[in-house]
């Protein structure tokens, strides 16, 4: 079981101690094929997926809906294992706990239970006591700016509140790995936008190593350093693009920045091309005309 | 600030009080009108067999005044609360072995569900050659009544537990005794408030079978010592008392039930 530093650190994700050149997260030939109650088919989730991510990276995946983005991220965290390949985490075959902070897709708050209660959960379990939980709780909400929503139940929250509860449970464990599946897209667009600027400093002032599953190709290029394009039925990588925009972000408008608009493009195109090429999407087989007008939007 | 909207979990400022002031003079309306109906339906059809309500406030009176009511009220009570706190005891902790333990559930449901269905006076015969006509007979007779309502909606509370909460719960390296206590069982409390208020309900009907059908005593002595002999006015007055202690009893259940569901955004409508 993963032992917890007590200590209120600066921060949230303390620093991997590895060899720098040694992957922190290493997936290889990862295949996943799960059994569909009502199909005669088993639907093949990921097939062959490799990839690896530096220390103290931040490493977005991004794909077309069931391209098997989710089944991968809850690999890594060791809830479920690859049927054949290997995923790989500090060099260990990974299991759960406080040091793999999951933000999941829904808030997944328990309704019963405070924020300030739901925050300290992850350490509650692992038996730290009571006043300890707390203080650390407060510490996170504050981060996350809910410190006065603290003593409120989930239900008296909004969306972008709970999404930010959810964000303070998964740092409270000082977690070495921090896995969010979208955590962004429940959220209106400007407060996603705010938030992506918090995740940015976040990460930049604690390090560890950030998984990000994300819908919007904008916000994985504005906060990765490594891209995993997947490829639709089956999951397979179609590619690994490096982001060699400089940090700190927020410092600049990256949006205004030349690699930034090439990346988009370049993303863009093989998007579309993906879901043309899919004979499951709606879009297969439509011209370029109106995927372009998709992307637009 | 904290405070201000921790408020909102309970019941609110202004709102719900003018909501409360008008349901209770609805209350109060409505009770009128059954009381005009009734002394109507007195005066007109009843031929002697419908008590007015005067002639059953008398009645009322003179049973309180020489103790009879307040000796049936207490049997009654005894018979209600043991056989009701024994089904609470037994039937909790099964449902949640039942919920918990996937095979301990699969080999029992079919036991739970053919006694559930059955009426629980088929097994009075079996209960007076086993336990005689004093109270442990009546006592059993509410715990079977109550148990299975109670049971079954404590093991579907915990089957219906929260799938996403407890991948939750593993993600952040939870056990099995943490994710039972922590997530399953919070979940399930709901379902095992339904069971009691379901099981609160068939123990008072119980407690009135058993006292019918076992050693006269009781209310539901009373009532088959007022009925046969058709004295009605006395009669009503053991009706009247049942319809209370049945509404303080839900009245209860809900209490309990409100406070431990705190968390749960109480509507305006
Ligand atoms: N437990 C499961 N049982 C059966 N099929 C599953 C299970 N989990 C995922 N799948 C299937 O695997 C595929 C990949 O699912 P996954 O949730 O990883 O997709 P995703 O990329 O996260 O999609 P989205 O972007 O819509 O969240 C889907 O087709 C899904 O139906
Ligand atoms: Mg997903």
């Amino acid at each position: 079981m993963a032992s917890i530093n007590l200590e209120i650190a600066e921060g949230g994700l303390c620093s991997a101690p590895l060899a720098a050149n040694e992957p922190a997260v290493s997936v290889r030939n990862v295949s996943k094929t799960f059994r569909r109650t009502n199909a005669q088919q088993d639907l093949v989730a990921l097939d062959g997926v490799s990839f690896d991510i530096k220390p103290n990276s931040f490493v977005s995946v991004v794909g077309p809906s069931g391209c098997g983005k989710t089944t991968l991220l809850r690999m890594l965290n060791g809830l479920i294992r690859p049927d054949s390949g290997e995923v790989l985490v500090d060099g260990k075959v990974p299991s759960p706990g406080p040091h793999m902070g999951f933000v999941f897709q829904s808030f997944r708050l328990m309704p019963w239970r405070t924020i300030r209660a739901n925050v300290a959960f992850t350490l509650e379990v692992h038996g730290v006591d009571a006043k300890e939980c707390n203080e650390r709780a407060d510490y996170y909400l504050n981060m996350v700016g809910l410190r006065r929503f603290a003593d409120s139940y989930p239900a008296e929250l909004s969306g972008g509140m709970k999404q930010c509860a959810a964000l303070a449970r998964a740092l409270i464990g000082q977690p070495r790995f921090l896995l969010m599946d979208e955590p962004l897209a429940n959220l209106d667009a400007q407060t996603s936008e705010f938030m992506q600027i918090e995740l940015m400093k976040i990460w930049r002032k604690h390090q560890g190593v950030v998984v990000m599953v994300t819908h919007s190709v904008d916000e994985a290029i504005l906060l990765s350093d490594q891209i995993v394009l997947l490829n639709p039925r089956p999951g397979r990588v179609a590619e690994i693009l490096d982001v060699s925009l400089p940090h700190p972000r927020w410092t600049y408008d990256v949006r205004a920045h030349t690699d930034f608009i090439a990346m988009r493009a370049y993303l863009w195109s093989r998007i579309k091309q993906m879901v043309a090429n899919d004979p499951e999407s709606e879009f297969f087989g439509r011209d370029e005309a109106i995927l372009a007008e998709i992307a637009r939007r | 600030m904290v405070k201000q909207v921790g408020a909102v979990a309970g019941s609110s400022g202004l709102g719900s009080n003018g909501g409360k002031l008008h349901i209770g003079i609805w209350h109060a309306a409505v009770f009128l009108a059954f009381i005009l109906i009734w002394w109507g339906l007195s005066a007109t059809a009843g031929h002697g067999f419908l008590p007015s309500p005067r002639q059953t406030f008398n009645a009322a009176i003179r049973m309180s005044g020489d103790g009879t009511l307040a000796r049936a009220v207490i049997e009654s009570l005894i018979s209600l609360v043991c056989g009701f706190a024994l089904a609470v005891v037994v039937a909790i902790p099964a449902g949640m072995a039942m919920g918990g333990v996937a095979t301990v559930g699969a080999v029992l449901n079919p036991y739970v569900d053919a006694l559930s269905s059955m009426p629980r006076i088929a097994f009075l015969p079996l209960i007076i050659v086993f336990l005689g006509l004093g109270y442990e007979a009546k006592i059993f007779m509410v715990f079977l009544g109550a148990v299975m309502p109670i049971l079954i909606n404590t093991y579907a509370g915990v089957r219906n537990c929260d799938a996403e909460l407890i991948e939750m719960a593993q993600s952040a390296g939870a056990g099995n005794a943490d994710i039972f206590r922590k997530i399953i069982l919070p979940g399930a409390l709901p379902h095992i408030m339904t069971g009691l208020r379901v099981g609160a309900s068939l123990a008072l009907i119980n407690t009135v079978v058993a006292e019918l059908y076992t050693a006269v005593s009781g209310l539901g002595g009373l009532l088959s010592i007022y009925g046969n002999s058709f004295r009605m006015a006395p009669y009503f007055v053991v009706v009247v008392i049942l319809a209370v202690i049945g509404m303080i009893l839900m009245y209860a259940v809900r209490l309990l039930e409100r406070s431990v569901t705190r968390w749960r955004i109480e509507r305006p409508w």
